[in-house]
């Protein structure tokens, strides 16, 4: 915290709710501020404005809501329980339960889940709920089934262990097939980009200095009252990406600002508004209020690459503004690229805010504690030994040339009772694959030379690979087999899944 | 103008594109196939419309292929859509954009139906009519 000089302050908290509470306090949206600080400079902005208002909207997938349900006659110990077919966690009191927004439905799958049943809740709709147990002396009962609407429920408190990302990593993809992620349907061969984020609009990029936000700060939430009650899960504010933890009465917020979504293939979650106001105590929050998209930066990452998200190959490094713009030049081609998170709502959550807090609905509150400045985001230890390619891979590898003729390869298969052959050049790098089924192709077409029938776009594995991995890969390309490579494409072994069932069933 | 081509099995080998291209002149292009041995549909964009449209539409019912003029591919549902943009940078046709305001404009001229939006939306506001 000693880096940061200290500036004077210009008002508090407690001067501004007075001015709230007259009915003239100056309370201007993010992006209003950023058009006041342009004309008239961050001086003038920061003498004249009280309160700057922000806003986000996206898919927040740390978000979910502690439930009571209330005690049944004769009463019953839930050890297990589903809304609308979720899945609830209940390792919790009796009739405890925390709904998580990625929970699947185990009826229907990606098409519904704990998001959408915070929004059927808020909506008021009737939710059927399902509960088993062992049954206790104190809690006879084994199985519940009932409907009921959120006013049957006593507490309905949503509790966000990460919201509000700060920035956000956009994605692309290289590789040649779509991929469906989190970030959304990304085309092959950097066909687009997405990314999220509010940018100038989102609150932590506005008080990056963490000066005003804190335990305590009452916010928008989801169209009502909430309050952040400490940094998020991987906050790590020095790299851009501070996040908050929040809570808000589910009871007070509306369905226009939460949304249950699904993203294809990937899962579901729930999109969320949050607005933040804040208060211009000094002329450097001044200064940060008045940030725009072009000053706030992003990576795009190639999603393509399934490594760990922070090792994931940064492709560009842009701003807001340039996400935001429609394109992004990747390789010297325009390449379109669109949000997933809501800019229309962010600014009509900016919007709403500053309406309460100028109609006097809505006071500031000062923080009882800051939110760090300063955080680690490490990632998790693989500590036991996990089963990799070179674990199970042959390392003698029967190659061919591409000059090789089709009878020729066909003996050596044969001969050493394989199904795949790589085909390497003079230095032992791989140019291609021939299988069986090739071959037979190939007498079937009359096709003389390797070079004519090899696949030349190998699947290929390392040798440090989780064996999980190469097999999910095998079965999305419906192939057998697999060449090992090096970083030089120096064929070491090969991988096929009878290598992988020999090993699970014998257990070598 | 689009028109979606439905090629029934008995005419789905017969190269009768090419055949009414050539006699037409009309210089269609194909922004989309599914074709195998029992059946085949194209999505196909013509630069005409009025009368050489209609005959062109008659052409190709004569020897067996059903157009369907695709005046309406998509509806979204305004009150379900967030405006997020997530069915934007898909679009292979930039058929989906951002309006000043931001909120979503569908330009129905430039839809092929491809339906990648239907499944990149999150929230499901977008069916395809």
């Amino acid at each position: 915290m000693s880096d940061a000089p200290i500036r004077e302050e210009i008002r508090t908290v407690e001067e501004i709710n007075d001015k709230i509470r007259r009915g003239d306090a100056v309370v201007l949206t993010a992006e209003e501020m950023i058009e006041l600080a342009e004309s008239s400079g961050i001086e003038v902005a920061a003498k004249e404005v009280d309160v700057v208002t922000t806003g986000t909207f996206g898919a927040m997938c740390s978000s979910g809501v502690f439930l009571n349900f209330g005690h049944a006659d004769p009463p019953i110990k839930m050890t297990r329980c589903w809304l609308n077919d979720v899945p609830v966690y209940k390792g919790l009191a009796a009739v405890d339960g925390y709904l998580g927004a990625t929970a699947l439905s185990e009826t229907r799958g990606f098409e519904y889940g704990g998001g959408h049943v915070i929004e059927d809740l808020v909506s008021g709709k009737e939710i059927e709920l399902r509960a088993e147990s062992y049954g206790t002396d104190c809690y006879p009962r084994r199985y519940i089934e009932t409907v009921i609407i959120i006013d049957d429920l006593n507490q309905t408190v949503l509790v966000n262990p990460r919201n509000c990302y700060q920035t956000y990593d956009a994605a692309t993809n290289s590789t040649d097939r779509v991929l469906y992620t989190y970030m959304g349907t990304l085309l092959p061969n950097y066909g687009n980009v997405n990314f999220s984020g509010a940018g100038q609009l989102n609150p932590l990029c506005k008080d990056r200095n963490y000066e005003t936000i804190g335990i305590g700060t009452r916010i928008f939430l989801g169209g009502g009252m909430g309050y952040i009650i400490g940094e998020g899960t991987q906050h790590s504010p020095q790299g851009g990406f501070g996040t908050l933890m929040v809570r808000g009465d589910l009871k007070n917020m509306s369905s226009r600002y939460l949304r249950g979504a699904s993203f294809y293939r990937y899962g579901v979650t729930l999109y969320i508004g949050v607005g933040i106001p804040i208060p211009i105590i000094n002329e450097r929050i001044a200064g940060t209020a008045a940030l725009k998209d072009e000053n706030i930066i992003a990576n795009i990452r190639d999603y393509g690459v399934p490594v760990r998200p922070d090792k994931r190959p940064v492709v560009k490094r842009v701003s807001y503004a340039e996400l935001r713009s429609g394109k992004v030049a990747i390789n010297k081609k325009d390449v379109p690229s669109s949000s997933l998170s809501s800019y229309g709502m962010a600014r009509e959550i900016a919007d709403t805010l500053k309406k309460w807090i100028i109609e006097g609905t809505f006071l500031l509150t000062r923080p009882v504690e800051l939110i760090p400045r300063h955080r680690e985001f490490s990632p998790l230890k693989v500590r036991k030994r996990e089963l990799t390619v070179l674990d199970i891979m042959k390392r003698e590898v029967v190659t061919a040339s591409p000059n090789d003729g089709v009878s020729a390869a066909a003996r050596k298969l044969v001969e050493k009772g394989i199904d795949h052959l790589p085909v390497v050049d003079h230095e032992s790098k791989l140019i291609g694959i021939v299988t069986s089924w090739d071959l037979a192709k190939a007498i079937a077409q009359e096709k003389r030379r390797l070079s004519e029938i090899m696949t030349r776009k190998v699947i290929t594995a390392r040798t440090d690979e989780p064996i999980d991995l190469v097999v999910r890969r095998m079965t999305q390309h419906n192939i057998s087999g697999v060449p090992v490579i090096d970083e030089t494409k120096l064929v070491i072994g090969i991988l096929t899944t009878d290598d992988i069932s020999g090993r699970l069933v014998g257990g070598r | 103008m689009r028109l979606r081509l439905i090629y029934s099995t008995d005419v789905v080998e017969k190269p009768i594109l090419a055949e009414i291209i050539l006699k037409t002149g009309v210089l269609m292009n194909i922004l989309g196939a599914k074709v195998n041995a029992q059946k085949g549909e194209l999505i196909v964009s013509v630069p005409v419309g009025g009368n050489q449209l209609e005959n062109l539409v008659e052409m190709l019912q004569e020897v067996g292929v059903k157009a369907i003029m695709l005046t309406k591919t998509l509806q979204i549902d305004m009150d379900r859509c967030t405006s997020c943009g997530a069915c934007i940078s898909p679009c292979p046709t930039k058929a989906l954009r951002f309006k000043p305001d931001w909120t979503i404009e569908f330009d129905e001229e430039k839809c092929v139906a491809c339906k990648v939006c239907v499944a990149a939306c999150p929230v499901k506001a977008i069916t395809m009519l």
